[in-house]
């Protein structure tokens, strides 16, 4: 690898001085992508014939990159990686994609990613099982999984991704990256995959925090085509990233931290806890104040279920138009309920069926207001919950998820008794639209471990600005895969 | 508390939804809703619950803007039916409604 480990500065100055040609870069990423989708399995499609794009001073000119593949990319295959859209070939740019384009970067693959965004494993896609960069016996998490592997196994310096629950920021714990999702509506959501449309965000994964800002300036602004999209044309995130960070103010929430919360941890759920205080460290160190809060139990037990029954209902509704009729493959069938069905049972898996059932039960007249009015009216308990926080603290700081990445035979992505707050408590950025940003702060077993920043709506310069800080004090930034290894 | 979530239902609503499920399937989604339920047991518990407003946006600060009726060039019927397997000319074709 002679380039691609590189940050996007340092490549956008490779190429303005000449020392390496766009070409070059290109025959790299795609050489890579090859072996990393032999390794890892981490594409739906790999470009051929790529078009080199004029290199000027946007820092994204000339650059590779990767698209999960729910963007709609116009004359480019975009499966979600579901059967139900396996040739699927949209006529049109989803509006994040046309401004890539706009800025000059050179899509290299359409990255493999949990069926329509709905899974957190990397094993529902339809081109089978996504695996770890780190260790192949291990999972990515999604549902960003190949944008994930991809950039951690330094195909290209990012891939974008989009995150419903967690799917931008666990996988970039598990695969050691960094993964950010913008405030709600910053991003347009126009073209992408709806899955559960007020919680969908679009985002970035990449190596360093500064690489997040550079893609995000790229992708936001407000878009005619999208009402809950926003204008940001005064945040710019790239040169928010000043790296003082004296005098704000952190928490962490005891009743998700405190190992006496779980009573059967394993010793990699406790060295996970201990390094997360050791980050809390590194943050007093450089001059940031971190407090330790308490959140209501109950309130934050009842996130994940909260969780499952909004997003449910809401996809069960924006995926009733996959029929097989009027685009996806058509099935067999002696009438046109026959051939919906058909289709529809064949092609989706059964973590999407399961899930559209739910979504259906809940939202029957009968049973709306105990489960989907309520699990809305607990939405905004927990939002309320944290923006009260956030009066106090610039952003709350969380470990991701309860130790590295889970081995993969033991997948099951469904909610199980013992499923604590610890795994599912990055939701709560998608309850509240808050921007959000996960960065590498160790390793456990050999594997890379995350933290997660989290802050208010609109204050993304901020919650950038503190991860681009923290991030200074360890050494994982911009690490590769299979690289230095770290114990 | 809610009425018992049985297979049979499951299967209907499946059915609803144009969608067949094993049993190994049928299973899965009671075993799932079993935990939700209870847990919605428990939200149900907490103090007037019932009061708070249920919250579907986001964000609450979105600005409407009615933009002026201009007319746009829309999509082509050729682009609309390029991912149509089943179609004549301007048309989606389906099997006979009515026998």
């Amino acid at each position: 690898m002679k380039y691609m480990n590189k940050s996007i500065e340092e490549l956008h100055e490779l190429l303005k001085e000449g020392k390496v040609t766009e070409r070059e870069l290109i025959d790299e990423s795609l050489e890579l992508s090859k072996r990393v989708e032999e390794e890892n399995n981490a594409f739906v499609t790999i470009l051929d014939n790529i078009e080199e794009k004029e290199v000027t001073d946007n820092l994204l000119s000339g650059i590779p990159y990767g698209l999960k593949d729910n963007y709609s990319t116009k004359g480019i295959l975009s499966t979600g990686s579901s059967n139900t859209l396996k040739d699927y070939v949209p006529f049109f740019n989803a509006t994040a994609v046309e401004k890539l384009n706009n800025a000059g970067a050179v899509l290299i693959n359409k990255t493999a990613m949990d069926e329509f965004g709905m899974g957190g494993t990397g094993t529902t896609c339809h081109t089978g099982v996504v695996t770890n960069p780190w260790d192949k016996i291990r999972m990515c998490a999604g549902s960003s999984s190949g944008s994930a592997a991809a950039v951690a196994a330094g195909v290209y310096p990012y891939a974008t991704g989009s995150d419903t629950g967690d799917s931008i920021r666990k996988p970039a714990a598990y695969c050691g990256i960094v993964g950010y999702k913008p405030t709600y509506g910053m991003i347009s959501r126009y073209g992408l995959f709806p899955f559960a449309s007020s919680l969908d965000h679009l985002g970035v994964l990449t190596r360093c925090v500064k690489d997040s800002a550079i893609v995000v300036d790229e992708m936001k602004g407000i878009d005619k085509n999208d009402m809950t999209s926003w204008d940001s044309s005064n945040i710019h995130l790239r040169e928010s990233l000043t790296g003082d960070v004296k005098g704000k103010k952190l928490c962490y929430v005891k009743e998700i931290c405190d190992i006496n919360n779980y009573p059967n941890a394993t010793d990699e759920l406790k060295e996970h806890l201990d390094n997360f205080m050791k980050t809390i460290e590194k943050a007093k160190e450089i001059g940031i104040e971190v407090d330790e809060v308490s959140v209501d139990k109950t309130l934050l037990s009842a996130v994940p279920a909260v969780y499952v029954v909004i997003s449910c209902a809401e996809a069960t509704s924006n995926m009733s138009n996959l029929t097989g009729i009027i685009f996806g493959p058509r099935a067999e069938g002696k009438n046109w309920i026959e051939m919906v069905k058909n289709y529809r049972t064949q092609g989706f898996s059964p973590l999407i069926k399961r899930r559209f059932v739910i979504g259906s039960y809940v939202l029957q007249s009968q049973n709306q207001e105990r489960y989907f009015r309520n699990a809305q009216r607990v939405r905004r308990l927990v939002v309320d919950e944290w923006k009260n926080l956030f009066k106090e603290y610039d952003a709350v700081i969380l470990p991701v998820g309860s130790g590295p990445a889970k081995h993969l035979d033991g997948s099951k992505d469904i909610l199980t008794k013992d499923t604590e707050i610890l795994e599912e408590h990055l939701q709560i950025g998608n309850f509240g639209g808050f921007p959000s940003i996960t960065i590498p702060n160790g390793f456990i077993s050999n594997m890379p471990v995350g933290v997660n920043i989290t802050g208010n709506c609109y204050d993304d310069e901020n919650v950038l600005n503190i991860a681009y800080a923290l991030e200074s004090t360890m050494p994982y930034k911009g690490q590769i895969a299979g690289g230095e290894k770290h114990e | 508390m809610s009425t018992k979530f049985t297979k049979e239902m499951v299967d209907d609503y499946a059915d609803k939804l144009l969608i067949g499920l094993t049993r190994e399937e049928n299973q899965m989604v009671l075993d799932e809703f079993e935990i939700i339920d209870e847990t919605i047991n428990t939200i149900n518990e907490i103090e007037g619950i019932e009061n708070v407003e249920p919250m579907t946006h986001t964000l609450d600060d979105f600005v409407y803007e009615l933009r002026e009726d201009v007319a746009e060039e829309s999509v082509s019927i050729d682009d609309l039916l390029s991912n149509c397997d089943m179609n004549n000319g301007r048309e989606v074709e389906v099997p006979k409604v009515v026998e």
